[in-house]
């Protein structure tokens, strides 16, 4: 059993790292962060970028579906409704980044809150079906409103730039990406130890009960939608310019889907477990796709797309069967044990 | 002493059936109170009905001279009513602190931009109340258990999270459903003793539902018996025991009719 580390105050329990070993280590990881770009070739910061891109919408999604346990297939309207925001402000109105990126973020927060009005009175798999129709309305409704949306042609960003100093390279741009990610990170370690986190936990877990401690559910409810969208408008924001052209199929009904199954299979509930899922959903996809391209001939090119779904989609019934807590419970699981060694519990 | 809670012909209908009929009773400021009553005699809708989990039909319920018959259920918690739930309604996936932590909710001001950005206010608030729940912790003897997620642990220790949790409401009235069901008689001694403390050391007005004669007539001051939705009895455990009706329902009809029937 690990000893030595007393806490002496009610702030140290509170504190977001509970031992000197955690503050190592986290700083170990923010100077790896820091220097990764340096290291590594353009190609693969810029799989970096999307992935760190990929887990703040991610961990917006965690706070509403994993911490509130609102399933919502909504993401990638939000990303939509944020990229767009962001695409359009900076294009047609050329608004610096600094103001397009948060305005992403608080247009698709306003839509959370549209969103989440159903969400008062559905649960479940109702709640899940109603989110999927808003992402598949926010595509037709970019598509129509062509005189905003410039329609199915879609519309190309300027360049990243902040303050004067243009972020053209993956290199220069994954330092922003990078800043976002602490922030986002930070939010959600921050609002689940507040009363706020600890109410979305108790409406997952007994709403009734949750209600009768003073807890206003609806307007609970609600909050998780908006924080949560706020995160995805915020990741949609920046995938616009990181791609620097935006149009429907950049938020096809696949990337609703794909951060849920990234939310299970790093664990629900989990801050950190969203980002290891993000990084494993989207590492196993991009290893599939060395491996069958290294294959060559007909497995290259074939039959690897549907092989790569079937994969895909047997990690995540793996996981729902054997590992319900993801990732983080199989973590869990080996630091229980190797704390305790030799002792069984 | 003074009327803390008074009932009056509040009645529950749930479509053709009427679970509650037009009951009235007055529960004292500082007493413990029960409420008993064969299965089905419509108790456990009484408490959600005070407790707002339901609305009642008719009839009104005042807590401390307020009329709270129509009130948001959210807001019992700040009025000073903590409740417990008859089949265990704690948050399992959370640790022993956390629960209590929820019920702490209505005394805190934290919004949702104070906890993402957790400044010193919020960090200040969460201080504070950490240290009130961790007297609730000492108070019910579960320092052990505190980062255990609740659901972990054992039946007996859940119940007394659960009542931990109604206690970081700070209530004025706590309602107790079933505390002691499926407990064993060494947990039922240690509840009957936490309630007789909470009533002596924290003044709190305790009013509960409870099949566990023994511990009713105990420690009760006033019983209320309830049978088919109906009040058919109020008073001291003395005069409980000797009432006819309450004997009536419990133990059924005298026994000529039945030997009649052979």
């Amino acid at each position: 059993m690990r000893t030595g580390v007393i806490q002496e105050s009610y702030g140290e329990l509170i504190s977001l790292f509970r031992n000197p070993t955690q503050t190592y280590w986290t700083w170990a990881l923010v100077i790896m962060s820091l220097a990764a770009p340096v290291v590594l070739t353009g190609h693969v910061t810029s799989l970096i970028n999307g992935m760190m891109i990929a887990a703040i919408g991610v961990i917006g999604l965690n706070l509403l579906t994993g911490t509130t346990g609102l399933i919502s297939f909504g993401q990638a309207g939000f990303l939509a409704v944020g990229g767009y925001t962001a695409a359009i402000l900076s294009a047609d109105y050329s608004m610096p980044l600094w103001l397009c990126v948060p305005a992403g973020g608080l247009m698709a927060a306003a839509f959370g809150l549209l969103v989440g009005i159903p969400s008062l009175r559905l649960k479940g798999l109702y709640l899940a079906i109603t989110t999927l129709a808003f992402t598949i309305i926010i595509t037709h409704l970019i598509l129509s409103a062509e005189s905003i949306t410039h329609g199915s042609s879609g519309i190309s960003t300027a360049k990243p730039a902040i303050f004067g100093m243009e972020l053209a390279t993956d290199k220069s741009f994954y330092y922003l990406v990078l800043a976002v990610l602490v922030l986002a990170i930070l939010g959600s370690a921050n609002i689940k130890r507040s009363r706020v986190g600890r109410a979305f936990l108790a409406i997952r877990e007994q709403d009734i009960a949750a209600r009768a401690m003073g807890v206003p559910v609806a307007r609970y409810k609600l909050y998780a939608f908006v924080v949560s969208s706020f995160y995805a408008g915020i990741a949609g924001a920046l995938m616009a310019y990181q791609i620097r052209f935006v149009n429907v199929d950049s938020f096809s009904l696949v990337i609703s889907i794909e951060a849920v199954s990234m939310i299970i299979v790093g664990g629900l509930g989990s801050t950190a477990g969203a980002v290891i899922g993000v990084v494993f959903v989207l590492g196993l996809a991009e290893i599939l796709n060395y491996v069958f391209s290294s294959m060559g001939g007909a497995m290259g090119s074939i039959s690897a797309l549907e092989l790569k779904g079937f994969i895909y989609g047997l990690t995540i019934v793996l996981f729902l069967r054997f590992e319900p807590d993801g990732l983080m419970g199989i973590y869990r699981e080996y630091k229980n044990r190797w704390v305790n060694w030799p002792f069984r519990y | 002493m003074s009327v803390l809670l008074e009932v009056d012909k509040l009645v529950k209908k749930f479509g053709g059936v009427t679970a509650v009929n037009n009951v009235s009773f007055p529960v004292l400021k500082g007493e413990i109170f029960s409420l008993i009553g064969p299965n089905g005699a419509g108790k456990t809708t009484m408490f959600n009905m005070i407790s707002r989990v339901l609305p009642a039909t008719s009839g009104t319920i005042t807590l401390d001279g307020q009329d709270i018959t129509r009130i948001a259920p959210h807001k019992i918690a700040a009025l000073g009513m903590g409740r417990t739930f008859q089949n265990l309604a704690v948050f399992k996936h959370a640790s022993v602190v956390d629960n209590m932590l929820v019920g702490r909710h209505s005394h805190m001001k934290t919004s949702v931009l104070g906890g993402l950005a957790f400044g010193p206010t919020t960090r200040a608030a969460e201080r504070a109340h950490r240290k009130r729940v961790e007297e609730i912790i000492d108070f019910l003897e579960i320092q052990h258990v505190r980062d255990v997620p609740v659901g972990a642990l054992a039946y007996g220790l859940q119940k007394r999270v659960e009542l931990g949790r109604a206690l970081a409401t700070e209530p004025k009235l706590l309602l107790l459903d079933e505390m002691v069901s499926g407990m064993n008689a060494e947990e039922t001694e240690d509840i009957a003793r936490f309630i007789l403390d909470l009533k002596e050391e924290l003044e709190i007005t305790v009013m509960m539902i409870e099949h566990d004669m023994g511990i009713v007539t105990d420690i009760s001051d006033h019983i209320a018996v309830m049978n088919f939705g109906e009040r058919i009895a109020y008073g001291t455990p003395a005069e409980i025991r000797a009432d006819p009706h309450v004997i009536e329902a419990y133990l059924g009809h005298k026994i000529e009719e039945d030997t009649e029937a052979v």
